[in-house]
C-alpha cells in the first residue's frame, strides 16, 4: 500500500465485544492502526448469537455477517485472560501498545489486575478508553446497558413518536453506533494529546451519559425556560409542530410546514418520501412542482402560519399528489425545482438504489474466508493524504494468534503449541477450526 | 490542594476556524469543549441559526436562541463577509494561523472565492481543512437541498423506527427528533479531523477532508445493512424496540405512573434468568407462579414465554412507578431502564456524582444557566465549557486588532463597509 496511514505504527489492544466497542476500533483500524482483538471462544459476545449468517451457511463463530462488517481491519488473538499465563501475555502486549480499549462492566479490568494504575506500570503513557454503560465513577457505575436501555434512561427514546402515544423509540441500538463513535473519538483525542504532551490518561466514557448531550437544546429549554418535553403535542412525529397544540420549537430546526413523510407509488412498506419547505419561496416552488393545483393556491396555505394551522389538510393534499409518483422520481422532480425532498430508504434501497451512495462507493465487496464475497460498509470521510480504507476482512476467531504470539511477542513455536495444549490459546476441550490446526504444524 | 491553574483540555493550543451552519456547529463545540480555540466566523449580522428557537423567555432575538447557545459553547465569535475582497484577505491571514478549518458551505463555494484548500495550504502546509456537507463534494446528489428529516429518511433511520400496527395503525415511519442527523455527521467529522491531527503530529503535514452527512447517517443503523447484505432481509419497524425480519416480543411496558419501562426480557429467558426474575417479582409479592420449580425446565420456559412477558412482567411493571422498576431491576443485575423525558435527567444522582451538569455564566444577562456536560471524563486533560456561545462579533476587536494588528480606525472602516 503506497499511501501513508493516519495511525501508522499505532497498536490497539482491543478487549471490546458486542457492538459499541468493536464499532469504535473498526474506525481506528480504518485509519491504519493495528487492532489486536483479544477474544475467548467460551465467553464471546458479538460473533454469537448470530442473526446475520447467510441462510446457506452453518451458524458458528466465524459466520456472522454483522460481526464481519463491525470488525473489518482487525486481527484476532484467542487468549484466556482469566488465566495467569494469559494475563501475563496480555500485559506484554499492552507494554508494546499505544491504546487499550474495552467495553466491559465498570470493574472487570480492575478485577483482572488491569486497572489504569496497573496499565501505567506496564506502559507509562498508555491511553486507556473504558466504554462502560454508566462509566467508572458515579453511584450507578455497576448498572448495565444495551443500546435500547441507554436510549430509554437518557431521554433519547422519548424524543421519537406521536403525541399521546407510547414513545416510538429508535428501531436499533443507536447508542451502540454512537457509543462506538465516542469510543473512537476519545481514543483519537487521547492519542493526539499524548503525542503533543507525552502524557497518557484514562478516558471514562459512559454509553448512558453520552446520550444525554444529544438532547442539548431540549435540556436548555428546561433549565432556562422551565419547559419540559412532557407536554401537549410532543413528540410531533415527523412534523416540526403538531397542529392544535401550543406553538413552540420542537428541536429539529425551524418550525415550518410542510414537514412530513408522504406515501408514494406503489404504496408498499417503504414507499415514502419526505418533503420539507423552509420558506414561502420553497413552498411556492413545491406548488409549481405539483402543477399549481387550485387547493395549493388557496390563501390559507400562502403563509407559514396558515400552513402550520392547516397541516392536516395540507398533508392530505400533498400525499394525494405524492402517491402518483415513485419515491425516486418524486425526489428528482422536487430537487430539480429546489424543493427539499428525499426518499425513505431501506437497507436494500441504500445498497442497491441510492445513486449517491453508489457514486461514492459506499459498499464495496470484500472476500472473507468463511463468508465469501460480500459488500462491506465504507467510510463517510475522504482524507486526501491518508485515506481510510477497509484493508482486512474481519478475523476468524484466533486467526492471528501465531502471528502475534510468535511474530510480535517473540515466543517460540513450542511455546505456542504448549499454550494450545494448556488452554491458554484455546479451550482444551473445544474442537479447533482447521486454520488453528494448521497454525500448530 | 493548591490554587494551580486548571489542567488544559486535550486539544489546548489548537486554533480552529469554524465556518459552519446547523450542520456543523456541533463539531466545533466538540473541539472547543475539549480545549481547542475555536473561532466561529459568522456573516455580518450573525449566522442564521441564531433565528432558531426556542428562545430565552420565548423572546425571539439572535442573542437568545437556546439552540445556538447549546451548539456554540467554548467558541470565540467574529463576523466576516467572505464575499468582499477585504473579507477574503482577512480570512487568508487567519487561515495562515489556523490548524483546522471546518466549513459547511455548498460544494464549490469557497473555491469560487479563491479560498479553496489548495490555495490556502500554500501559506500553511500544516493546515487541515474539513468540508462537512450533506452529500459530500462529488456525486449526483451533491447539490441537493437537505434537512435533518430528509437525512433521517434517506439514511435509513426512518425505515427502522415506528409503532407496531397494534399500537398505532397506519403510522408513517418516524424520524426520532433532536437533530441527530447533524450529530451523526459531526461525530464522523470530528473523528476524521482528529485522525488528520494525529497524522500531522507525526508527519508535519495537513490535508483536506471531505465528509458526507448522508453517508454518516447511512452508517448508523446498526445491523440493518448486514441483514440485507448477508440474508436479503428488509426489516420491519416495531414500537420501542429493534427492527426485525419477523415480529419479536415487546420490550416496552407501561408503568403505574403512566410512563414506560424498557425491559429486555425476550431472548434472555434461560433458567437462571427466570429464577432471578422470580426473585425480583417476589420481592414485591408479584411473582405469580414463576417460583414454581417447573420453570427451571427450558422447554417449560419456552412454552410460557408469552405468559412470563405479557402477564407477569407486564403486571409487575404496571404495579410500580417506572423509576422504582428501573432501580430495583438494575440492582439485581437486569439490564432494564425507565423511559424518561430528558428533563428527568436533571434529578439523576449518578449524573450529579459525575459532575455532569455545568453552570455557565452569561455575563451580559447577569445570569448563570445549567448546561449538559461531557460524554466522557478525560481524567488527564478535562473537558470544560470555557465560555457561553459568542455574541455577534463579540471578539472582532480581540482578533482583528489585538491578534491581527488592525487599528481601531481600520476596524471601523470594515464595519462601515459590511466586511465585518
Amino acid at each position: 500500500m503506497s499511501r501513508p496511514r493516519a495511525l501508522e505504527n499505532i497498536r490497539v489492544v482491543d478487549f471490546s465485544w458486542v457492538r459499541a466497542g468493536p464499532w469504535a476500533t473498526r474506525w481506528l483500524g480504518a485509519f491504519g492502526a493495528e487492532i489486536i482483538k483479544i477474544e475467548w471462544p467460551e465467553n464471546e459476545r458479538g460473533r454469537l448469537p448470530s442473526t446475520t449468517t447467510p441462510q446457506k451457511l452453518e451458524v458458528n463463530l466465524n459466520t456472522s455477517g454483522n460481526f464481519n462488517d463491525t470488525n473489518v481491519n482487525k486481527k484476532s488473538l484467542s487468549l484466556n485472560v482469566r488465566s495467569a499465563k494469559g494475563l501475563e501475555i496480555a500485559k506484554r502486549l499492552i507494554g508494546i501498545s499505544d491504546i487499550v480499549i474495552e467495553n466491559f462492566s465498570s470493574r472487570v479490568l480492575q478485577n483482572w489486575g488491569l486497572g489504569y494504575e496497573e496499565l501505567c506500570k506496564i506502559k507509562y503513557d498508555i491511553v486507556y478508553v473504558s466504554m462502560s454503560g454508566y462509566g467508572h465513577t458515579g453511584r450507578h457505575h455497576h448498572y448495565t446497558t444495551f443500546g435500547p436501555v441507554a436510549q430509554a434512561v437518557s431521554g433519547l427514546t422519548y424524543v421519537s413518536g406521536l403525541p399521546d402515544q407510547p414513545p416510538a423509540g429508535w428501531g436499533w441500538s443507536y447508542m451502540d453506533d454512537t457509543g462506538g463513535m465516542y469510543g473512537a473519538m476519545c481514543a483519537l483525542t487521547g492519542l493526539y494529546h499524548r503525542n503533543m504532551t507525552g502524557q497518557g490518561q484514562h478516558i471514562d466514557l459512559s454509553q448512558m451519559v453520552a446520550s444525554v448531550p444529544l438532547n442539548g437544546p431540549a435540556l436548555l429549554d428546561f433549565t432556562v425556560n422551565g419547559r419540559g418535553l412532557r407536554r401537549a403535542g410532543y413528540p410531533p412525529g415527523n412534523r416540526a409542530h403538531w397542529p392544535g397544540t401550543p406553538l413552540v420549537n420542537n428541536y429539529r430546526g425551524p418550525t415550518v410546514a410542510p414537514h412530513n413523510a408522504y406515501r408514494t407509488h406503489p404504496g408498499e412498506y417503504n414507499d415514502w418520501c419526505v418533503i420539507v419547505c423552509y420558506s414561502d419561496e420553497e413552498w411556492q416552488r413545491l406548488v409549481q412542482v405539483m402543477g399549481a393545483p387550485s387547493w395549493a393556491t388557496s390563501p390559507k396555505f400562502a403563509s407559514v402560519a396558515g400552513r402550520l394551522q392547516h397541516q392536516g389538510e395540507l398533508d392530505e393534499q400533498i400525499e394525494a399528489w405524492s402517491m402518483t409518483f415513485g419515491k425516486y422520481e418524486l425526489t428528482e422532480r422536487c430537487q430539480a425545482a429546489g424543493v427539499r425532498a428525499l426518499p425513505v430508504q431501506s437497507a436494500e434501497d441504500r445498497v442497491e438504489r441510492d445513486p449517491q451512495l453508489c457514486h461514492r462507493e459506499m459498499y464495496l465487496p470484500m472476500e472473507h474466508p468463511a463468508l465469501g464475497l460480500h459488500k462491506v460498509q465504507n467510510a463517510p470521510f475522504r482524507l486526501s493524504e491518508t485515506p481510510a480504507s477497509n484493508h482486512l476482512p474481519s478475523p476468524l476467531i484466533g486467526q492471528h494468534t501465531r502471528e502475534i504470539i510468535e511474530g510480535l511477542l517473540g515466543y517460540s513455536h513450542e511455546e505456542l503449541r504448549a499454550g494450545f495444549a494448556d488452554g491458554t490459546f484455546w479451550p482444551t476441550k473445544r474442537a479447533r477450526f482447521a486454520y488453528l490446526e494448521e497454525m500448530l504444524q | 490542594m493548591s490554587d494551580a491553574q486548571p489542567l488544559p483540555g486535550p486539544l489546548a493550543g489548537l486554533r480552529v476556524l469554524e465556518l459552519a451552519d446547523e450542520t456543523g456547529q456541533f463539531c466545533g463545540k466538540l473541539l472547543g469543549d475539549l480545549g481547542a480555540d475555536v473561532v466561529k466566523i459568522e456573516p455580518p449580522g450573525g449566522e442564521r441559526n441564531r433565528q432558531v428557537g426556542p428562545f430565552l423567555d420565548d423572546i425571539p432575538h439572535p442573542e437568545r436562541s437556546l439552540s445556538f447557545w447549546y451548539y456554540n459553547t467554548s467558541k470565540r465569535g467574529i463576523t466576516l463577509n467572505l464575499e468582499t475582497a477585504d473579507g477574503r484577505q482577512l480570512f487568508r491571514r487567519l487561515a495562515a494561523t489556523a490548524d483546522v478549518i471546518l466549513e459547511t458551505f455548498r460544494p464549490g463555494f469557497l473555491a469560487s472565492l479563491g479560498l479553496d484548500y489548495e490555495s490556502l495550504r500554500k501559506q500553511n502546509a500544516r493546515l487541515i481543512m474539513c468540508a462537512l456537507t450533506p452529500f459530500g463534494q462529488t456525486g449526483p446528489w451533491r447539490d441537493y437541498a437537505s434537512s435533518d428529516l430528509l437525512h433521517m429518511a434517506a439514511g435509513g433511520e426512518m425505515a427502522s423506527s415506528v409503532y407496531d400496527e397494534a399500537d398505532v395503525p397506519n403510522a408513517p415511519p418516524i424520524a426520532p427528533g433532536g437533530g441527530n442527523a447533524w450529530h451523526m455527521g459531526c461525530h464522523f467529522a470530528y473523528m476524521a479531523i482528529m485522525a488528520a491531527l494525529v497524522y500531522r503530529s507525526v508527519a508535519g503535514q495537513g490535508q483536506y477532508i471531505d465528509v458526507s452527512i448522508h453517508e454518516a447517517c447511512a452508517l448508523t443503523t446498526e445491523a440493518a445493512i448486514a441483514n440485507y447484505i448477508y440474508r436479503g432481509e428488509v426489516l420491519r419497524r416495531q414500537t420501542g424496540r429493534h427492527h426485525a425480519a419477523g415480529p419479536t416480543p415487546r420490550t416496552q411496558f407501561r408503568a403505574k405512573d403512566g410512563t414506560y419501562v424498557c425491559a429486555l426480557v425476550a431472548g434472555r429467558l434461560n433458567p437462571k434468568y427466570v429464577k432471578d426474575l422470580a426473585d425480583l417479582l417476589d420481592s414485591y409479592g408479584m411473582a405469580g407462579d414463576l417460583k414454581d420449580p417447573k420453570y427451571q425446565d427450558p422447554a417449560v420456559i419456552a412454552a410460557n414465554t408469552s405468559h412470563i412477558i405479557d402477564d407477569l412482567v407486564a403486571n409487575f411493571i404496571a404495579g410500580l412507578p417506572a423509576e422504582e422498576v428501573y432501580h430495583a431491576a438494575q440492582e439485581r443485575g437486569f439490564t432494564w431502564g425507565a423511559v424518561r423525558a430528558p428533563e428527568a435527567l436533571l434529578d439523576d444522582p449518578h449524573l450529579h456524582d459525575r459532575g455532569f451538569w455545568k453552570e455557565v455564566e452569561h455575563p451580559e444577562l447577569g445570569r448563570n444557566f445549567i448546561y449538559p456536560g461531557e460524554a466522557a471524563i478525560y481524567n488527564g486533560a478535562p473537558w470544560r465549557i470555557s465560555r457561553r456561545a459568542p455574541l455577534i462579533g463579540e471578539h472582532n476587536t480581540e482578533i482583528f486588532c489585538v491578534e491581527l494588528g488592525l487599528s481601531r480606525g481600520e476596524l471601523s472602516v470594515l464595519a462601515e463597509n459590511r466586511v465585518i
